[in-house]
């Protein structure tokens, strides 16, 4: 088993296959730790994934444009987190409840509309997948080659969004501000500068990369919606961000440690060793509760996590 | 938010919101969710008015139908119980859903062997069997938060998502799987097993006694006992816990263990009321719609009994709904979701008031 592990072709599709498993996780996981960083904790993530990857394929079925349905996730997990910011920002209902909310919200709504709009829910119409975009020069560099840089277009955009999150978070004065609403809003609010306005923009970006995630899954993986395609997806990517101690860079070294599991598994499946399936699958839950016992505290989570910002007085 | 969204208002938080204010919000939420509900109806080619009636009749149309509704409210009721006993006291515990499945694995587990003993031997083992099963499970969560300080918001998705697994793991060609058969799930439970029926012609079994009872118990239990007291406490005054000296370790572990202890008598009464067998279809989606059930009734035991009617009636509603306009029946899941939206928006907007202000800053 090892040995049939271990080959080099073997070993390069398991990596490259990570990379592009870890795609749309890396991206809830980026726009949620932009959003807890902000001080909301946002639980809805899976139902917004969920409602992404279904726009995504209605409007790519529809108007045959995959970059179409692409527009259509990141408006549709823009909606979706705009409801959910007024409800706890504006409203401060409790966040976690609000959340699940949101996660029924987006199960029941693509489950009856799928229902409603095809005749045959269990066999609905395939797209085109985006192909896979090799990047000149850089795809022909042996091992790195095929593991890094012949991905899809959404793969480089995750990427790239790591140094880029980073960049704003912790070089940037508007990044500087962001992260005070997690730590200490009312320095903010006695400044003058609006706590809410923030924390709505932290969060509908993270629904619009949640939305993202969503549309890879059906439009450069599955093909077709299914029902609950995001299978605990959103939850892992809230897991990661904890697991990243709220650092882009360690949520990226996170992501990929999920993912490379996942892509194992699939290996392990693909040569026929005799495992139960469902141990395989069940893997990355046990994963993400063991890394979470190691990881003892929550060193790292910013101070005001969760917590709706109130005036004094108001 | 202070600044409101219009430039001249204000949302000003109200400091004694009046019952009146509350509960002709909650009216509001609904009908607002009604009205939202009509649209899905009209998106699905259906008349949203024909539609409605549909719904009202297959819940509450004859006698059958209504003690039919009651039939899909009990397993709702002890989910709703579940996340109430655990949200009194802010622990938000997700994991119902997983609970159900542990309780009716656990009971299948205990039980199976014992075909062909009397119904007197059998159902105490089920009742039983499923309370340890839930309990347990939920409290290994409670566990992971007391020990290694693991937010049990997380580590009840994932002891979600692991057991469903587990059940699959153990229907599909496992030891549990039917002789013979081609799906996953387990043979038919033995009769001296099944939770019987109260009235001849109706599937409206024990299970429904048993969830108004713990619903009782539980009110009790909150209300009138010094566990109740510390839930109570815990949820609105923590630190007055700790000053006094009390181990919220303790609390945390039992009022888990109590909280999925509900939970897991939902999977008896789907498995031993219901279904018969043991399968993943039979415990499903009970868990999440146990926590829209809590909320809506308050958290309160009776108003959880009444939210889970409500749901029940729903569910079954949904069902002739389909046959007899085409609408499609998925649609209720997309209601509880509206439907709790729209609740916790018009509870929260009863706490302010939007006002004219005289000077803006």
């Amino acid at each position: 088993m090892f040995a049939e592990l271990m080959e080099a072709s073997v070993v390069i599709s398991v990596l490259a296959a990570t990379i592009r498993i870890a795609t749309p996780v890396l991206l809830a996981a980026l726009g949620e730790l932009v959003a807890e960083r902000a001080g909301v904790y946002n639980m809805g993530v899976e139902g917004t994934m969920l409602m992404g990857a279904f726009t995504a394929y209605l409007a790519a079925s529809a108007s045959g444009s995959l970059w179409l349905g692409v527009g259509a996730a990141l408006m549709t997990g823009a909606l979706a987190s705009l409801v959910f910011a007024f409800l706890v920002i504006t409203l401060r209902i409790e966040q976690i409840v609000t959340g699940l909310a949101i996660n029924l919200l987006g199960s029941g709504l693509t489950v009856f509309w799928l229902r409603a709009a095809f005749a045959d829910a269990d066999q609905t119409p395939t797209i085109p997948l985006f192909a896979a975009l090799p990047l000149p020069g850089l795809a022909d560099l042996p091992w790195i080659g095929p593991v890094v840089f012949q991905q899809k277009a959404l793969t480089y955009v995750a990427l790239l969004a790591v140094p880029a999150v980073w960049f704003f978070l912790f070089r940037t004065r508007p990044g500087l501000d962001l992260r005070c609403c997690g730590e200490n809003p009312k320095a903010l609010d006695i400044k003058g500068h609006s706590v809410a306005a923030r924390q709505y923009a932290a969060v509908v970006f993270g629904g619009a990369m949640a939305g993202l995630g969503g549309a890879f899954l059906t439009l450069a993986a599955s093909a077709r919606f299914v029902p609950e395609i995001t299978n605990g997806r959103g939850w892992l990517a809230i897991v990661i961000v904890i697991a990243g101690m709220w650092r882009p860079v360690p949520v990226l070294l996170a992501t990929l440690a999920f993912s490379f599991l996942d892509a194992l598994q699939l290996q392990i499946q693909g040569i026929g060793i005799t495992v139960p399936y469902q141990l395989l699958l069940a893997a990355p839950y046990v994963f993400a509760l063991v890394v979470l016992a190691l990881r003892r505290s929550h060193s790292g989570a910013p101070a005001r996590l969760g917590i709706a910002y109130r005036r004094e007085g108001g | 938010m202070s600044r409101g969204a219009f430039s001249g208002w204000r949302l000003e938080p109200l400091a004694d919101v009046p019952l009146r204010r509350r509960a002709l919000a909650a009216a509001s939420a609904l009908t607002l969710a009604a009205l939202l509900c009509g649209l899905l109806f009209l998106a699905a080619g259906a008349n949203p008015f024909l539609a409605f009636a549909a719904l009202v009749k297959g819940a509450f149309g004859s006698w059958r139908t209504a003690t039919e509704t009651l039939v899909k409210a009990t397993p709702l009721i002890f989910t709703g119980l579940a996340a109430a006993v655990a949200f009194r006291a802010r622990l938000w515990n997700i994991g119902a859903e997983g609970q159900v499945f542990a309780g009716a694995m656990f009971a299948y587990w205990v039980q199976h062997g014992l075909a062909g003993q009397p119904m007197a031997l059998q159902l105490p083992v089920v009742v039983l069997g499923a309370m340890a099963g839930g309990a347990l499970y939920a409290a290994l969560a409670g566990v992971l938060r007391t020990a290694f300080r693991i937010d049990e918001v997380i580590s009840t998705v994932m002891l979600n998502y692991i057991i469903v697994y587990m059940l699959s793991m153990l229907l599909l060609k496992g030891p549990w799987s039917e002789a013979g058969g081609f799906f996953e799930q387990t043979a038919k439970v033995d009769p001296g097993s099944i939770l019987p029926a109260l009235f001849p012609g109706s599937r409206l079994h024990l299970g429904f006694l048993l969830a108004l009872a713990a619903a009782f118990l539980v009110q009790v239990l909150i209300t009138r006992t010094p566990l109740g007291y510390e839930i109570r406490a815990m949820g609105s005054n923590l630190r007055a816990l700790q000053v006094q000296g009390t181990s919220t370790v303790r609390i945390v572990l039992v009022v888990m263990a109590l909280s999925g202890l509900l939970a897991g008598l939902a999977g008896a009464t789907e498995v031993y009321g219901v279904h018969y067998r043991l399968k993943s279809g039979a415990v499903a989606g009970y868990g999440y719609a146990g926590i829209v059930v809590a909320i809506l009734g308050g958290l309160r035991p009776w108003g959880v009994v009444c939210a889970a009617i409500l749901f029940g009636a729903l569910v079954n509603g949904a069902t002739y709904m389909q046959i007899a306009t085409g609408v499609p029946s998925a649609l209720i899941y997309a209601i509880e979701a509206i439907i709790l939206l729209f609740y916790l928006a018009g509870w929260a907007a009863s706490g302010f008031r939007l006002r004219r202000a005289a000077h803006v800053r």
